[in-house]
Order: structure tokens, then sequence, then C-alpha cells
């Protein structure tokens, strides 16, 4: 019997120092990761002039979201194996977080508890001041100028995607995976009531009234404008109207009156001309489905779901910025994530991450990126490459997708973003659903915004 | 009878009970009591991770509670939680009581309609969520089908409309758990005497007496322990508003765990969210042992 009992409390005992053991190891992991890669480089060796002699091996890892319906994770390997073919010593492990807010919250949460971040991640670019405030990234400068043709390289992005990279007189993130709003339109349904693409609000509103057909009980809408989360579909209505909801990180403009004529306009589109659905439209995942069936003749959504409506449509797509107020203007707004480099790693690894974007941001796997998954490819030279000319050849929406950028304002990005998206998402849904006139909900928006961005901006 | 009382008697130098517990111990000090320990303190400070002044955290009292208290936000929240939790707890309650009755007998198939019952409870929340997402498509959504089926004029705009996005969630919510609440009445039915239902029939009891006089009193302890969870559970599910609503129109479905996410994760507010922590966990402690006192006290 005592015997017994001596040899189970030792028995626990044990269990729990192995418990112990196993957590410290865990945490201790990430620095003792490195030999498992080794054997293949080190059967790779011999076949190949020896690497660069200086840098050690070393393993960094890529914090990535997926946010489009396409293989990320096997692009991602592929790119990852590619770039240590040709850089032995540095292996490159993506590692998928959920979504953008997901990548977000596992970095901020390892640096808050004081561990090592990763050193790369991929964020969205309006991220850009909660990252420097929280002291999480660091500026790309030095590698920028270290660079033999750092100039031309930056200015070979599309300038539409750097809007929100710049900071404090410094570029902190390099685009990555990069999408625009744009407004998609049943080709065929135009030719047949014989419209023409429109180019004003005012053809936009009467195309869609002309398009909008009842059909018993349920309604085919000219256009369907998704508001469950409104900000981003809602800015190109007050950049085509020349003003944007946001001046800049300190000022928000909801209650220009001209973002205010552009609430309004949403509003007339379903109170004025019954061209689409009234108050929110809560139809984010179903309006490219509802496009693709002919249940609607125009949708505005992210350049992202080009791919999928191509799939599955059998007319004619077509794709073209949002009509500006005025008769020949347009407006189009950019999204997606870029790259940006954890000031918590050590500098080897950082350095590492650096290499890993200049090699991913080349034309070909530019190219490539996009074909694979309806991302608007980012940089210009892109487009000079053979694979890139032959899916325009087939895509030519993709042109369209990119041609729409010219027209773009920078996306909301500034001070203390989640907040102030908030308050602007609540008070524009309270103008949609007719619980306050457009003049007063912007009104409210702009008051509760400034007073939240009092304690950054003072 | 000796050697009974000597081994009921407590002994303090026996280490091992102690030890066999020590491992839940450990977790529970690690992962319970220690953040909220941590939230306590933290919520008596100020700091915004998003500003880089107040990223070290200062000493300002009760001022996150007050900025709480006095925040027309927080308490359209609380007003959204309450509506949440004392709508759908009753409801999927009694939902899962009827069902447990219904497929609590001895037919053929009735596998099947036991696993219709429970099969929501499976699904993963985000999942049942999107679903849903299509069943409330406007206009043509089989929601929207079913009730124009049913002669109701008209298509409701379920998760646009501020009237209807909380009662959208919360439709959900029900469908999701009262199938699950089933499981545990059940359970708790198929172990009931059968003897006290035979001397009730001697003595000329109908079908409802028998239920409402002996099955329901019967079942008391079980329907403390699943009201006791569904309470917990209407707190702490927040998966299918992120995909149905994100909390909106504006606010209309935003309830107490989604706002905390918000103000910790998206406005990066520590102390704020840490005040709203230590009201939270303590609202649920104080229904907690409330329910547990009142049905010890009831005695069993």
């Amino acid at each position: 019997m005592r015997i017994g009992k001596k040899f189970s409390i030792i028995a626990i005992l044990g269990l729990l120092l192995v418990l112990v053991l196993s957590a410290c190891q865990q945490t201790a992991a990430p620095a003792t990761e490195a030999p498992p890669a080794q054997p293949t480089a080190a059967a790779a060796q011999p076949t190949e002039p020896p690497p660069a002699p200086t840098a050690e091996p070393v393993t960094i890892q890529v914090y990535y979201p997926v946010a489009v319906d396409a293989p990320i994770a096997d692009i991602l390997k592929g790119y990852a194996d590619k770039f240590h073919a040709e850089n032995p010593n540095i292996t490159v492990e993506p590692v998928f977080s959920g979504g953008y807010g997901d990548v977000q919250t596992a970095i901020q949460t390892i640096i808050d508890g004081g561990g090592e971040p990763p050193a790369l991640g991929v964020m969205l670019a309006t991220s850009l001041y909660d990252l420097v405030n929280a002291d999480a990234i660091a500026p790309l400068d030095d590698y920028i100028n270290g660079m033999d043709n750092g100039k031309a390289y930056m200015d070979d992005f599309v300038p539409a995607f750097m809007e929100n990279s710049k900071y404090d007189g410094k570029t902190w993130s390099i685009p990555f995976q990069r999408s625009a709003v744009v407004m998609y339109y049943n080709k065929d349904m135009f030719k047949q009531a014989g419209l023409d693409a429109p180019d004003s609000w005012q053809a936009w509103a009467d195309a869609a009234q002309k398009l909008t057909v009842k059909n018993g009980d349920t309604t085919n809408w000219g256009l369907q404008f998704p508001s469950g989360w409104p900000y981003w579909l809602f800015q190109p209505l007050a950049i085509g109207n020349g003003q944007n909801i946001f001046n800049n990180d300190c000022q928000v403009a909801f209650n220009d009156p001209k973002v205010v004529e552009a609430v309004q306009f949403y509003i007339d589109l379903s109170h004025k001309y019954e061209a689409m659905p009234k108050g929110v439209q809560a139809v984010w995942p179903s309006a490219p489905t509802d496009f693709a069936s002919g249940a609607t003749a125009m949708i505005v959504h992210s350049s992202g779901s080009l791919n999928g409506i191509l799939e599955q449509a059998n007319f004619d797509v077509g794709v073209m910025p949002y009509p500006g107020k005025e008769a020949g203007t347009f407006a189009s707004v950019p999204g997606g994530g870029n790259f940006y480099i954890l000031k918590g790693a050590p500098q080897e690894k950082r350095d590492a991450a650096w290499k890993f974007i200049e090699f991913v941001t080349q034309p070909e796997f530019v190219a490539d990126y996009s074909i694979a998954t309806g991302y608007i490819p980012n940089r210009q030279s892109a487009f000079d490459t053979d694979a890139m000319k032959a899916y325009l050849e087939k895509t030519p929406q993709m042109m369209d997708a990119f041609n729409a950028l010219q027209y773009a304002g920078a996306e909301l990005s500034l001070q203390d973003l989640g907040e102030v998206r908030s308050i602007f998402h609540d008070y524009l849904q309270k103008a949609y659903n007719d619980e306050m006139s457009a003049q007063d909900a912007m009104d409210a928006a702009q008051k509760d915004a400034e007073a939240a961005m009092k304690p950054f901006c003072e | 009878m000796r050697n009974t009382s000597s081994t009921l008697k407590p002994n303090r130098n026996h280490p091992l009970p102690y030890l066999l517990i020590l491992p839940t111990l450990i977790f529970v000090a690690l992962f319970t009591a220690w953040p909220t320990l941590l939230s306590i303190y933290q919520s008596f400070f100020r700091q915004r991770l998003n500003i880089a002044r107040f990223r070290q955290p200062t000493f300002i009292g009760l001022e996150n509670y007050t900025s709480l208290f006095t925040d027309d936000r927080f308490h359209q929240v609380v007003k959204n939680t309450l509506i949440y939790a004392l709508g759908t707890v009753p409801i999927s309650i009694v939902l899962g009581f009827l069902f447990a009755l219904l497929v609590n007998r001895k037919l053929r198939g009735i596998g099947w309609a036991r696993l219709a019952f429970f099969h929501p409870a499976l699904l993963p929340m985000v999942s049942a969520a999107t679903v849903w997402k299509f069943f409330f498509t406007p206009d043509y959504g089989l929601f929207n089908s079913t009730i124009r089926f049913l002669g109701y004029n008209g298509a409701e705009n379920w998760t646009g409309n501020p009237g209807l996005a909380l009662l959208a969630i919360m439709l959900v919510a029900m469908w999701k758990n009262a199938g699950y609440y089933m499981l545990f009445y059940l359970a708790g039915l198929q172990n009931l005497p059968t003897d006290v239902y035979e001397a009730a029939a001697l003595d000329g009891a109908n079908g409802w007496q028998s239920l409402w006089r002996i099955t329901f009193p019967l079942l008391r302890r079980t329907t403390v322990f699943i009201s006791t969870i569904a309470f917990i559970d209407a707190f702490r599910t927040v998966d299918h508003i992120f995909v149905l609503t994100s909390g909106g129109p504006s606010r209309a479905s935003t309830v107490l765990l989604y706002y905390l996410w918000q103000l910790r994760f998206e406005n990066q507010n520590i102390g704020l969210a840490a005040a709203l922590t230590v009201l939270f966990v303590a609202v649920l402690l104080i229904f907690t042992i409330t329910n547990f006192v009142i049905s010890e006290r009831e005695g069993a």
C-alpha cells in the first residue's frame, strides 16, 4: 500500500515534469527549428556551387491571410521553394493565419507577450498607422536605398497601391496582393436595352432603373450594392464626387457636402429610382452569384471576384470603375494586403525577409500571382511578361480592373482606424436605413470621429 | 465501520489528493485565474497600443469604468445582450425539452429524428452561420421564400434591417442550441425510474399530469445545468455575428463579447477592454453562483 502510494506520487511528479519540460521546449522551439531543414540543404550543396559564404542559414516565417478563393497556401509554398533554391541558406516558411484581422492579431499577440514575431507579415495596407504606432514594423528605406536601382524598383509599383505605404517620410510596406473596387455590368443586358456603359451618376441610375425587372414576388434588380460592411464600396461614390472621405491621417471629411451628396445618391438609387433594394444590403457573398446568374444587371464588388464571376457567367462581363457624378468622371479605390517587415525579428531575419520581398515582386512572379489568384498585378512591368500578355488576351477584364485604378483615391487609412471605421459604418448605415438623414448622420459621424481621434492627433 | 471512518477522515499529511488535482489547478490558475487578475489590474490603467504615448500603461483609477458607463454604445450593447440572452436561453431550453419528449420513444427510425434535431449542434458555428447567410438572402432566400409560402407578404431584409438583425442571429443560435440541450434532456428522461409513472398511471394521472408533476420536477437538476451552460453560451458565442451581420447594421446586433473584441483588437484599447472583461466575468460569476446556490438549497 505504502509502496503503491509512493509510486503513484512519483509517477504524478514525473508526469508534471514532462508537462513542464514540453511547455519549455515549445517556447524554445523557434530557436532550434533550423536543423530539420538542414539535411536537404546539405544534400543539395555538393552538387551546387557554394552559396554566399558570409551568411549563416536562417529560417523566416511569413504570416499570411487567405482572403480570396484561390490556393494561396500552395502558391506561396511554391514561391518559398523557388526562393530557397536560389538562396540555399534561407528557408521561408509561409504560415497561414486566418483572415487579415487574424494575422494582425496573431502578430500583435506575439509582440505583446514579449515573443519574437515572424520576420514578415502580409497585412492590410490600411493597417499602416496602427502598426507604426504600436512600434511593430520596421521602415524599409534602408533596404530600398541599398538596392542598385531602388528608385526604379519603387517607381514601377502601381501608384494607387503605394497610397498607404508612406508615413512620417518613410516607406513601411510593399504592395503584394492588391485589388480594387469595380463595377461589374452585364454587357448583353445593356446591349439588349440599347444602353451604353454609364459615364455619370445620372446615366448609372437611369440604366439601373431601366434594367430593374419586377418578376412576380421577386425582383431582378438593376444594381446590387453590398453595404453590410460599407466604407470600402462607398468610398468610390464620394471620390467620384470629387471628395474622399478623409483628407489625411488626422482629418476625416465625413460631413463634407460632397460626401453627404454621395450618401444621398446611394439612398436615391433605391428610393427615387427604385433601381436597387432599399436600406443596408448585407449581400457581399451572394452578389457575385446573383450577377453571374443574371439575377441582377450590375454589382459593385472587389476586382478579386472577377475569376469566380467569369467562371459562372455565360454572358459578356463588363468591368469598369464607378461612374462619377459629372459626365466623363470615374472613381475607384484600392484594397488588399502589403508586405510588412516586423521590427522585433532579428536583423538577419529581417534582411532575409527583404530578399524574399524582392524575389516575389519580380515581374514574372507578380504576373504569376495575379493570374493564379485574380489580384491585380501590383507592378507595371508585370504587364510586359509573356504570361500576363497571354492572360490578358483571354481575360481583357483584368486590364479594365487595372485601368480603373487610374481613377482611384486612397483607401480609408488613418489614426485609430478601427474605431473611426466603426463610427463611420454606424452612421452610414443609419442613413442607408432611413434612421437619420444623410446630413445628420454624417454630421454625427464627423463629430464622433473627431472626438475619437483627439488623443491621437493633439 | 472502523475502516470506512478512517478512509473518510481527511488527513492533512497525505499529499496525494492535492497532487491529483494539481494539474487541473495549474491549468485553471494559468488560463482562468491569472488572466482574470490581470484584467482586473489592467482595467485601472490607460493603455492603448495604437497611440505611441499611451503604449505604456498609466494608472487612471476608475476612469475606464466611468467612460464605459457613460458610453451610449455600451448601453446599446448591454441592451442587445440582454435581449439576446433572455430571448434565446428560455426558448432554446423549451425547444430542447420538447424535442427530447418527441424523440424519447421506441419507434422505427427514431434515430434519424434524433440526428435531425441534434445535427446543428455538431456543425461549427461559422459553417452554420454561412449556411444561414444564404437562408437570409433578401428577396429569394429560403427564409423569405418560406414565410412567403406561409402567406406573409413581402420579403424581409433579415440581416440589413436594424429591427430584424438581432432576431436573425438569435434564430440561428436557437436553431443550433436546441438540439444540443435536447441531448441532456434525453439522457435525463432515459434515466427516470419507470415505477413512478406506473404508480401514477394506477392512480389515474393523465399524460399531462405525469409530465408536469413527475417528469418536470425530476428533471429539475438537468434544467439547472442546461440553463447555466445556455446562459454562459449566450454570452460567449459571437462567431455567427461575424459571419452574418458584423454587429450591424449600426450596431443593432452587437453584443458584449463582439464589442469586447472591437475594443481590444480593432481599437486596441487594452484598459477599456479589460474593464469590460471584468464586468463580463462578474455578471457570469454572479449568475452561475446564484443558479447553483438556489438549486442546492432546494435540494434533490
